[in-house]
């Protein structure tokens, strides 16, 4: 006997009433208050699928319907007679299942975050013709001129010395990698709340901007070239576009996760995503890094010089920074970022390759 | 009046939104609908006013066609937006234009699922009147804006020889007068959108009815300006301090790598606060409007709601579920969701003295789901209240 409720069809009228079921396959449920029964076959009846342990509805011969919380009893009952469909149910109310389906799903999402959608991007990317990186950077150069570069002063001369050397040292390097690109230099002031920034950026199309204070900081050839190969290498490995695409699936991703939401999900959204590409770019930037150091050893130059003009570069900046604020915490901020694991592992990679450079190699390993 | 009731819980939340997942991840996707159905029943069957409940009846077969065009067309607009901007925006031009639409088809199709104690609801809106709303208005306040800017840029010029205190002072007149125009548009839409959703909604024979003011929610929609001015301004200055530490915050500069760790601090610092604030805002003015919408709608001229939802209580669960799903990965996320349904319910009240047993479901179309699950892939916001 099970207890629930009855109601007419289509009618929010509810009354309490019982389910008994015979062991030929016959059920009778009495409406207590009216003292009437409805019977049929069981064959005949039709049961909502089991959810937790919501109410359960069964939608009688004549349309009516029989609602009850007694789950189990019920389950028990349909099972025995006809074909109840209890699959998902049953990997809800089983541990090992439930540990499945954890496991499975924090493996999932880690692995499509951290190698499926760089793995992804990167072919993607690659797939793209080479005018997609002109397209995605045809209005960045002006962007940037009219919002945060000021012209260089840096002389005519010296900038067409610096062309001159990268056309005639630096570019042919590239051939091999990707013939499409054409790279062009360009020079440009960039000041920022008082301070001259020392800088190099690269457009997916090729263009290479340096900054003034960049080549100021800078003390030799060398050290100029070996920034000039890692922007190249930016621009090798198509990053930009990479980063663009990569943007795009960590929207839908994060869309698809918080789909079934409350928009509650979504706050911390913005935040997860920036964390995620930020781990990707730092990423971008060793892998720039790794094809200077390899262009270097052909070129015979010393990729120990990245590691000096990077270092003063960083060094620079913490002064101006301690000079344009002098506040002790924010000292105190930037010394735990600097001793961070990432600039620790760019240096010694530098270094490493440094050594094979004085053993005279062309390759390292 | 009687408070409604929520009878889930966390944990078998758990259970069921993990299988929902892993079944998604080995069909590769194909599940969602059905995943859906299940998360959607879930709560409506477990949300009761007394010993009576609601019922979500739409099936994943039902759901299955929309989600595959709302893929496609996702995935082609994706696909075009990276290789054809022009493109891309034309599409996204249809696909404003199809919202109104989406919106309408998608109240319909979840009113006529959606039951309690055996009834059904309908939605009886007319699709012209949605493309007002969520069309029309969005146009009339974008219009507007352009309209200033076009106006400013004319008169501004011939104000060049005047007395700098007239023009600041006519200047604060602009201003103001500009943001009470917008706030007021801003409550027409408002105040029009909710019309539009419950006086078309129908529980059975019986028809729901609000009456609601614009000046009312112009007044809501000040007030909320004003508390969300102040953590502005906070954030304003904050900003400011920190700009000069995010130089060179692009990915690709060789150098100064240190100098960006630092800046990302205080840039995660100020998104915190942000969302604090916004999470204090937003419970204040949806507690408030719940409270007087629900309070001025009836069903049939008889049964009556109100809302004791407050500001505070919306705004703690908000904060600590944002910490919650933060610290465990998102794997917190059924638990935060049975406490927000639970607030919401346990703070709905609804008169019972009448009672629910003179009702009948109508006789009903067959509705597709395409709207439905098109509005879901695209955001679009279609969650109804009660």
């Amino acid at each position: 006997m099970i207890k629930g409720y009855w109601h007419p069809k289509g009618s929010a009228v509810r009354l309490s009433a019982t389910l008994f079921v015979d062991d030929s396959g016959y059920y009778t449920v009495t409406v207590e208050d009216k003292e009437f029964a409805l019977s049929g076959e069981i064959a005949h009846l039709e049961l909502s699928e089991r959810l937790g342990n919501v109410e359960r509805k069964i939608i009688l011969e004549d349309g009516s319907l029989f609602t009850s919380h007694e789950n189990d009893t019920l389950d028990k009952i349909f099972k025995e007679r006809r074909k109840v469909n209890s699959f998902v149910h049953y990997l809800e109310t089983h541990l090992s299942w439930i540990a499945v389906a954890f496991v499975v799903t924090i493996f999932t999402a880690f692995s499509f975050f951290k190698w499926g959608i760089p793995w992804t991007s990167e072919k993607l990317a690659h797939a793209l013709p080479h005018e997609t990186n002109q397209l995605i950077s045809s209005g960045s150069m002006k962007f940037l001129d009219k919002y945060m570069f000021d012209e260089s002063n840096i002389s005519k001369a010296k900038q067409e010395k610096i062309r001159q050397h990268f056309k005639e040292k630096i570019a042919p390097l590239s051939e091999g990698d990707d013939n499409q690109i054409e790279y062009k230099i360009h020079f440009r002031s960039w000041e920022m709340g008082g301070s001259k920034i020392p800088n190099a950026l690269a457009l997916p199309s090729g263009d290479i901007i340096m900054t003034d204070k960049f080549i100021e900081l800078s003390k030799n050839q060398d050290e100029i070239d070996s920034v000039l190969l890692h922007e190249m290498g930016h621009v090798v490995y198509r990053h930009g576009l990479e980063m663009l695409i990569e943007g795009t699936f960590i929207t839908v991703a994060v869309m698809m996760i918080s789909g079934d939401g409350s928009g509650l999900g979504d706050m911390g959204v913005g935040l997860g995503s920036a964390l995620v590409s930020s781990s990707y770019s730092r990423g971008h930037e060793s892998e720039a890094d790794l094809y200077a150091f390899k262009k270097m050893l052909i070129a015979k130059i010393d990729p120990a010089s990245f590691s000096h003009i990077m270092n003063r570069m960083t060094v620079y900046m913490e002064e101006e920074n301690n000079r344009t604020k002098a506040d002790a915490q924010n000292e105190k901020v930037l010394d735990y970022f600097s001793s961070h694991p990432s600039t620790k592992n760019r240096i010694e990679l530098a270094n490493r390759y440094s050594e094979c450079f004085k053993e005279g190699l062309t390759l390292c390993k | 009046m009687e408070a409604l009731r929520f009878n889930g819980s966390g944990s078998e939340y758990f259970k069921i939104w993990i299988v929902n997942i892993l079944l998604t991840i080995i069909t590769l996707g194909l599940y969602l609908p059905w995943a859906k159905v299940r998360n959607r029943r879930y709560f409506y069957a477990n949300s009761a006013l007394k010993d009576r409940n609601f019922e979500y009846h739409a099936t994943g077969k039902q759901l299955f066609l929309g989600y595959l065009i709302g893929i496609v067309f996702f995935i082609i607009y994706n696909i075009v937006g990276q290789l054809n901007p022009a493109l891309a925006l034309l599409m996204m031009l249809i696909l404003f234009l199809a919202i109104p639409w989406l919106i309408w088809r998608s109240l319909m199709f979840n009113m006529k699922m959606t039951s309690f104690s055996n009834v059904r609801f309908t939605f009886k809106g007319k699709a012209g009147r949605a493309y007002m709303i969520y069309l029309g208005y969005p146009a009339l306040f974008v219009l507007f804006i352009s309209l200033i800017g076009v106006g400013s840029s004319v008169i501004i010029p011939a104000l060049q020889n005047m007395n700098p205190v007239v023009i600041t002072v006519l200047g604060i007149v602009a201003f103001v007068s500009f943001l009470f125009a917008e706030l007021y548009l801003v409550a027409i839409m408002k105040k029009s959108s909710i019309e539009y959703r419950y006086n078309n909604t129908t529980y059975g024979q019986g028809i729901f009815d609000t009456k609601i003011e614009t000046k009312k929610f112009l007044i809501l929609l000040f007030k909320t300006a004003g508390l969300a001015f102040i953590p502005m301004l906070f954030i304003g200055v904050v900003a400011n301090m920190i700009i000069p530490t995010m130089i060179g915050a692009n990915p690709y500069q060789t150098g100064a790598s240190s100098v960006i760790g630092g800046a990302e601090l205080f840039i995660i610092i100020a998104y915190f606060l942000m969302i604090f604030m916004m999470m204090l805002v937003g419970a204040y003015f949806v507690s408030r409007e719940r409270k007087y919408v629900y309070e001025n709608t009836l069903l049939d001229n008889k049964i009556s709601f109100a809302s004791t939802l407050r500001a505070r209580s919306l705004a703690w669960v908000m904060v600590s579920n944002f910490f919650l799903i933060l610290f465990t990965l998102g794997l917190a996320f059924p638990w935060a969701k049975v406490r927000v349904a639970r607030l919401m319910l346990e703070n709905t009240l609804v008169d019972t003295s009448v009672g629910f047993d003179a009702y009948l479901s109508e006789k009903q179309d067959e509705v597709s789901a395409i709207g439905d699950q098109i509005g879901d892939a695209f955001d679009v916001d279609v969650g109804i209240a009660l």
